[in-house]
């Protein structure tokens, strides 16, 4: 049974690369439209693959994928991989074109979009990534930063549903990592896209609706954001670590000073006052 | 090191030339190069040197690049100079040492060779230089798509030269990454007699390559994802017009071709 509403519903999908490599067994998800899913785990823990395997790169050996009412199978990725896009690690691997125009372009040319219609979107989306300064450039004038953005607009310009980003922000400094995340805010916010990030990176993970936990080619845990930071267990065994303001919080807890468990700078500051103005 | 090695690198200045359509400036390329090694006398390569100058001032670009493109092939022009130079023995005696003899007709035909070779390289900058990659590459599969007759897809064909030519300039900064951390374990290239030199180049390739071909695996995964399909049919980005100017193009070098094969029955 399918259920109206998701974005992606897994059903028992299994994957190994061979008899000797099982990755994933039996992994059981529902994505529903619009969410924002961090998917979390240690490395080699099958992240990329399940990526993967959402994005019809790669075929399930036992359960189904299930993407927006319709069966993931090879009779269907061509007609579902328009609706999803795939923003990848190393910005420089997945830069096709020998200009940003161009590459931007590249995945317009394979949905034989009129001219007109190409040269509109090409210029929209540079606009809204703030790299129409760059249209003309070459991939090997760009930064690590400008080529991701310039991958995010290729992606968000086939206007798909869904959007994946495989570790996306890895990568980069910590200037485009800021970067990059605004952008994914800006899109979360849009409430046109369905996002799953997979990703290490703690303010990110914070920022999403929801975080899956995999390990050992399984779901350990599906939980908030919030209660991933609170469970030092699961962070350890996922190898993350806390964003700088909750364990800030922690560490005031400590000292007496009680903190909502969603809090932002400014609750953190005024906290940092109390317990100044105590002492 | 990037920078100067990034190829297919258009220079934009507005002029008509950069205007000119692709698959003809391809078309005069290669009557150029046909004008080129017709070439045997003075007058036919004054005339071929003038009209080179004509296009390279049109394109408003200054000279100093066309010199620049040419520069990398100095010593090529030399080896060239000096073949003719040994082989050719007509006309009078110039330097004699030994048995081997300078003769005239060597010197002439010598730097008549390295011009044209000098010419050529400077002026086929033109086409990198007003066209962008996208355009090149349309332009190249307009002029190849009578291949598809024999079952080549000239579309295919010019992605993937234009991919490689992409990732040359990627694959040039790991080598050099990989060089860097070999001299930071005490191997380094420079300071090697040649014979190791050697060795290491080779040991080097095993990095170099297995990184290209990881490269390309990502990249056929971002392709496939942004809808790739091979021999799925794609529309154009760049749309091109054949107009007048462009017959006009094509004709200035069917007439340079014309005068330079008239000097050799002069």
């Amino acid at each position: 049974m399918t259920e109206t509403g998701l974005a992606f519903e897994l059903q028992q999908v299994s994957f190994a690369y061979g008899p000797e490599q099982p990755v994933l067994s039996d992994v059981t998800l529902r994505i529903p439209h619009g969410s924002w899913m961090s998917l979390v785990g240690p490395n080699g823990c099958g992240k990329s693959t399940l990526a993967k395997l959402l994005g019809g790169l790669l075929a399930v050996n036992g359960g189904a994928i299930i993407v927006e009412g319709t069966p993931l199978l090879k009779e269907t990725v061509q007609q579902i991989r328009p609706r999803i896009g795939m923003v990848f690690q190393n910005p420089d691997n997945q830069f096709i074109g020998a200009t940003v125009e161009e590459d931007i372009a590249f995945g317009l040319e394979g949905r034989c979009l009129p001219r007109e219609e190409m040269a509109e979107r090409v210029k929209r989306y540079a606009e809204k990534l703030e790299i129409s300064h760059l249209l003309s450039k070459h991939p090997a004038e760009l930064s690590g930063g400008q080529k991701q953005r310039v991958a995010v607009a290729a992606i968000l310009a086939m206007e798909p549903g869904i959007v994946i980003f495989d570790e996306s922000s890895s990568m980069l400094d910590e200037k485009a990592r800021g970067e990059l995340l605004n952008i994914l805010r800006d899109m979360k916010q849009s409430g046109h896209y369905t996002m799953i990030s997979i990703t290490h990176d703690a303010e990110e993970i914070m920022a999403s609706d929801r975080a899956v936990v995999l390990r050992d080619g399984g779901i350990a845990a599906d939980l908030k954001p919030s209660d991933l930071f609170g469970d030092a267990e699961l962070l350890d065994s996922c190898r993350l670590i806390a964003p700088y303001g909750i364990r800030l919080a922690r560490e005031l807890e400590k000292q007496g000073v009680h903190l909502p468990a969603e809090c932002g700078g400014e609750e953190v500051a005024d906290a940092l006052w109390q317990l100044y103005s105590r002492k | 090191m990037r920078n100067k090695l990034l190829f297919g690198r258009s220079i934009d200045t507005g002029s008509w030339v950069h205007g000119v359509d692709p698959r003809a400036k391809l078309t005069g390329m290669v009557l150029y190069l046909v004008a080129i090694v017709i070439v045997g006398s003075w007058p036919a390569l004054g005339i071929a040197a003038a009209f080179s100058l004509a296009y390279m001032t049109a394109t408003r670009i200054p000279l100093k690049y066309f010199a620049k493109a040419a520069k990398p092939l100095w010593v090529l022009m030399v080896f060239i100079f000096a073949v003719q130079c040994i082989t050719v023995k007509q006309g009078e005696e110039l330097w004699r040492l030994g048995s081997w003899a300078l003769y005239t007709g060597g010197l002439s035909s010598g730097l008549i060779a390295a011009s044209r070779m000098a010419l050529l390289v400077s002026f086929t900058a033109i086409l990198t230089f007003t066209t962008t990659p996208g355009l090149l590459n349309q332009g190249l599969a307009g002029v190849l798509a009578p291949l598809r007759r024999i079952g080549i897809s000239a579309q295919r064909l010019t992605l993937m030269m234009s991919i490689a030519l992409r990732f040359i300039p990627t694959i040039l900064d790991e080598t050099h990454k990989i060089l860097k951390a070999q001299a930071a374990r005490g191997a380094d290239l420079k300071e090697m007699p040649w014979k190791e030199k050697g060795k290491m180049l080779v040991s080097l390739l095993v990095p170099v390559t297995v990184s290209a071909f990881r490269r390309a695996e990502e990249l056929v995964l971002s392709m496939e994802s942004r809808g790739y399909v091979i021999g799925a049919p794609r529309s154009e980005y760049h749309l091109l017009s054949w107009r007048l100017r462009d017959t006009c193009f094509v004709l200035s070098y069917v007439v340079l071709v014309a005068v330079v094969l008239s000097f050799r029955w002069i």
